[in-house]
């Protein structure tokens, strides 16, 4: 009897327990997958051209952009379309956001809230369009479980802010578990308010890491407001000129 | 007769009391006067000039209505012109003018968020007719309309005219700009686009009060341009001849079919107006209410004073043949006699006060107006209306402080039992 449970019992437990800590081991750390994440959001540069589509109810608005990024703290935008907006230029640098606006001919310092404001009227403010920080820097958290969003395996991670001067207190997102990009992020409010829901998908590779060509913004608490965030062309790790970081190249 | 007579009498034996009792009256009906007065021209004011400055009658899209405090450049009337000929052609209105109103922040400096006013675009005949603008004009001038230089706000300056503005004179001394300077507005497109314009002060106003002298006055064309809303506006705004006739203009324009997917309203049917008449009026009756009341006590008090003072009197009188209606008829036209003189007295020196002293100089109320929200146009110097049917009411009035003072002694006097009444020896 001895005998037996030895022989088929003990090898059973040792499977079981061999399972457990290979499930144990496939569940990523928060750490390693903003890590992850992080390889493929941020860079040291990226040049890119956007077509960025704002949508309120029935009115669509498209804005083409030129986009230069360096580091996690300098950022730049041209645009070139519409008309009305062609030649307005935007740069940050650090906490600091100036905008060149040419019908007042004029560089303008952007500050306080007003950097939490929709750009250009989307649902994307500047911060969310101009930050490459890296999460690991500013969030920790839980990975709460395995979903599936629009076909792709994801890790559902909720994150909590550990710096007081980010954009959104908490986020829950979804980590594609083969590209890790947050294929959808919902955003909260310090006070637990749904504000926006993140989407990105048409993920292709650039170089050596994986990018999200397509991102969708939708407002939660302005219903009928979306803007679609198209990138034309990205290219990442190019020399770019120091004047594009300057307030000269704003004024130029 | 008899009572009457007696009345007189019994007013004229107590020379201080009825003094006192008079002069009850007189300050309970001089103090009605001016406080109406008062009342009506200050409301009335602030009232006439909101309603001149919102539009005594007003078309926008029903989403505008709905989120009007919002300002939502969004809902606007895309199409101005078969709009504003619907408008021109009902009956009894003298003029319809489309406006865009918008949220900015004035800059001088670099920095975006500085200093917040309010920008407001309409014709020029619109701010001779709502505001009389141009009559206001503080130091420098009227802007002129240059339609190359406000409908090219989008594209750089050179070469162009510089769009012009006048300046309310407190958005000017908070942003500190002079005649002269350029000022940049930082406002938004209907799509939400940062929309900046860089306008010339050729004009600082001062309209008397603190809401209107926040804003920034250009052409429609200007903020047309600035809106991104090249054919249209978020408002049409439509005068007839007075106020009174907005309601009978607001009724045609509903029930035009070519106006039948817009919100039309009058002035006194929109927020805060459509609650704030009502709320005017019961204040204004509770103010009346309050006067009548506390003078109507001091009546109160002299009458029992007399009644008291006269019980054997009234018992004697009872005794022979004096009946209890009598009795109360007797004080009551005792104290509307003293009423009398002394309403009419009060009267005609509320009358004085009211006219020379509110009506004519006003009521300054200094910096408080600062305080007040924008959107009620209140003047820093208030003026009474006083009119002659004032008299009449107020007089009226104090008639009435005589009968609701005087109706409990007198009752309590027809209750006096002779017997008892003589017995006291009072």
């Amino acid at each position: 009897m001895l005998n037996k449970l030895t022989v088929w019992f003990l090898p059973a437990l040792a499977a079981l327990l061999a399972f457990v800590s290979h499930a144990q081991a496939a569940t990523p750390t928060v750490a390693d997958l903003l890590a992850k994440i992080d390889a493929n959001m941020t860079y040291d540069t990226r040049e890119s051209f956007i077509t960025m589509r704002v949508t309120k109810s029935d009115r669509v608005k498209e804005y083409k952009m030129h986009s230069y990024g360096r580091g996690q703290d300098e950022a730049a935008i041209e645009y070139l379309a519409p008309s009305r907006d062609e030649g307005t230029k935007m740069l940050k640098n650090a906490t600091e956001l100036w905008m060149w606006l040419p019908s007042v001919e004029k560089t303008q310092k952007i500050s306080g809230h007003m950097l939490r404001q929709g750009m250009m009227g989307s649902d994307m403010s500047y911060e969310d369009m101009m930050d490459a920080a890296r999460w690991q820097t500013m969030y920790t958290g839980v990975v709460s479980g395995e979903e599936t969003v629009d076909g792709r395996k994801c890790w559902k991670v909720e994150l909590t802010a550990t710096a007081t001067d980010v954009s959104y207190p908490k986020r829950i997102i979804w980590v594609d578990e083969s590209a890790y990009i947050p294929v959808k992020q919902e955003l909260y409010a310090l006070s637990g308010t749904l504000l926006k829901t993140w989407t990105m998908s048409d993920i292709r590779t650039v170089g050596n890491r994986q990018f999200p060509f397509k991102m969708t913004v939708v407002d939660e608490v302005q219903t009928g407001s979306m803007t679609e965030l198209i990138f034309d062309k990205v290219t990442f790790a190019i020399p770019l000129q120091e004047e594009v970081f300057s307030t000269r190249w704003l004024e130029r | 007769m008899l009572i009457l007579s007696l009345a007189l009498r019994n007013a004229r034996r107590n020379t201080l009391r009825s003094f006192l009792t008079g002069g009850m009256i007189m300050f309970g009906v001089a103090l009605l006067t001016c406080g109406m007065a008062w009342t009506s021209g200050a409301f009335g004011g602030i009232l006439e000039k909101a309603s001149n400055m919102m539009g005594p009658v007003r078309i926008v899209t029903p989403e505008f209505a709905r989120k009007e405090q919002l300002m939502p450049l969004e809902e606007n009337i895309e199409d101005l012109a078969p709009v504003l000929a619907a408008a021109r052609a009902a009956p009894g209105v003298t003029g319809a003018w489309a406006r865009i109103q918008m949220p900015v922040t004035l800059t001088v400096g670099d920095d975006i968020g500085e200093h917040f006013a309010l920008v407001q675009g309409a014709p020029p005949e619109w701010y001779d007719r709502a505001l009389d603008l141009a009559g206001h004009i503080q130091s420098g001038r009227m802007f002129k309309v240059d339609d190359e230089a406000s409908g090219m706000c989008a594209g750089g300056h050179h070469g162009r005219p510089p769009i012009e503005a006048v300046v309310g004179a407190t958005a000017a001394e908070t942003v500190g700009a002079k005649l002269g300077d350029d000022l940049i507005l930082d406002g938004q497109t209907q799509d939400g686009s940062i929309s900046a314009v860089k306008v010339k002060v050729v004009g600082i106003s001062d309209l008397g009060s603190s809401a209107q002298n926040k804003f920034v006055y250009v052409s429609l064309a200007t903020m047309q341009c600035m809106a991104d809303i090249p054919t249209g506006a978020t408002e049409v705004l439509i005068y007839g001849k007075t106020i009174g006739d907005a309601a009978a203009i607001a009724a045609a324009l509903t029930a035009d079919p070519a106006l039948s997917k817009l919100s039309v309203s009058s002035w006194d049917g929109r927020p805060p107006f459509n609650s704030l008449a009502s709320i005017i009026g019961a204040l204004k009756s509770m103010a009346a209410g309050v006067i009548v009341f506390i003078t109507a006590l001091g009546v109160l008090n002299t009458m029992l004073m007399s009644v008291m003072e006269r019980t054997a009197e009234i018992g004697v009188m009872r005794a022979m043949g004096l009946g209890r209606l009598q009795t109360v008829v007797l004080f009551v036209v005792e104290a509307m006699g003293i009423a009398a003189v002394g309403g009419l007295i009060g009267a005609t020196l509320g009358a004085v006060v009211a006219y020379y002293g509110l009506e004519v100089h006003g009521v300054n109320l200094g910096g408080a107006v600062n305080k007040m929200p924008p959107g009620l146009a209140i003047d820093a110097v208030i003026h009474g209306d006083w009119e002659p049917i004032m008299f009449v009411q107020c007089f009226g009035l104090g008639l009435l402080m005589a009968v609701v003072g005087g109706a409990l002694p007198a009752f309590r006097a027809s209750r006096i039992e002779p017997v008892e009444a003589m017995r006291a020896r009072r």
